[in-house]
């Protein structure tokens, strides 16, 4: 009762309606059974917000690219902030970067997930009457129950918090180290409190993260990561031939589609182990 | 009393806490503005206090859509 009142806000209330009349119509309509209906549901949600990260991904992918100069400029200006932001804007102007995903859509994405989770908990809670079918995989025997009542729950636990480490190394846009670390330590701190949410509402979770993972490896294999703009460092000391003066011109105008040449293969094995502990 | 009419604000700041360490670690994304849009809801809760602090974050929040351009934006000192 308690919940009712502190949830049912004129908000949400609807909002879990809606998303709970689609899974009752999942179940009857699709002939699901009610764990796969949820699978269903959260599949369906995750197609509607396709186009909206696969932007995001896209913008990131831009963004690593341009990594090594954006740094460059970040040390130029390490002393004057408002300047370096300055640069940087300055940077993705010429080069025709979008900077990121914006706030707004991915906030957007707020008020479905709540709904989603709320409609799962009253549907766990209050499960509709008469015989039904509520396992899911033979090892989950009823979706209703609290996840860490059953052995087959903490394998799903288990699952849970690998497809959630995989999709934050997806998603994960920020380059700063201990924000990155906290990202992924999360789940580990989720996991004790998603322990003790009905088997339906982790299904949930799961199929989301997998999802996540699926579509990034998806879109970057559509797109792969485009070679990143040849980094100029001090101790490349320019060649005679014409690429030595394209280098060196080449961080005041870093062209958006550079051409990579086989010149570079001192500070292109630099970058790759760069990348490597980055990831 | 100064400390005191800071209270409300920082009630605003713990919140925004809470976002980053649940939604902002499951949905991980990056901002177009500088500072991000929840830091400046932090540092603009801080400066001007529950009430205003919340509508610059909320006007910030409008702005950080698809169609803007981002870049360098500031909470205004008090």
């Amino acid at each position: 009762m308690t919940h009712m009142i502190l949830f049912s806000t004129p908000i949400i209330g609807p909002l879990e309606h809606i998303a709970r009349n689609v899974l009752d119509w999942i179940h009857t309509h699709l002939g699901l059974t009610w764990a796969w209906s949820i699978v269903a549901l959260t599949v369906a949600v995750r197609m509607l917000l396709v186009p909206l990260t696969v932007k995001q991904i896209h913008s990131m992918q831009n963004l690593q690219r341009f990594a090594p100069q954006m740094k460059e400029i970040q040390k130029k200006y390490k002393n004057d902030k408002q300047k370096q932001n300055e640069e940087l804007m300055k940077f993705y102007r010429e080069n025709n970067i979008n900077p990121a995903a914006s706030c707004l859509p991915m906030l957007a994405q707020l008020p479905v997930f709540i709904s989603l989770y709320y409609a799962l908990k009253q549907f766990s809670k209050h499960p509709p009457p008469g015989p039904q079918d509520f396992s899911w995989l033979h090892f989950v025997p009823n979706i209703t129950w609290h996840t860490n009542t059953f052995w087959g729950g903490y394998v799903l636990l288990v699952v849970y918090v690998g497809s959630q480490m995989a999709s934050t190394l997806f998603m994960s846009a920020t380059a700063d180290r201990t924000q990155r670390i906290l990202f992924m330590v999360m789940p580990l701190v989720f996991v004790f409190i998603i322990a003790r949410f009905p088997a339906g509402l982790v299904i949930y979770w799961v199929t989301t993260n997998l999802w996540t993972v699926g579509q990034g490896l998806i879109t970057r294999r559509l797109m792969p990561r485009p070679a990143a703009p040849e980094k100029r460092t001090s101790r490349t000391p320019p060649k005679d031939d014409g690429d030595g003066g394209e280098n060196g011109a080449e961080p005041k105008e870093p062209s958006p589609k550079p051409k990579p040449t086989a010149k570079a293969a001192p500070p292109r094995r630099v970058r790759r182990k760069k990348q490597a502990g980055r990831r | 009393m100064n400390a005191v009419l800071r209270v409300p604000g920082y009630l605003g700041v713990g919140l925004v806490w809470l976002y980053r360490v649940t939604f902002g670690a499951l949905f991980p994304t990056t901002c177009k503005y500088h500072p991000s849009c929840s830091e400046y809801a932090i540092q603009s809760l801080k400066t001007h206090g529950l009430v205003r602090g919340s509508f610059m974050a909320g006007w910030r929040l409008l702005r950080c859509n698809p169609w803007s351009r981002g870049g360098y934006d500031p909470v205004r000192p008090r």
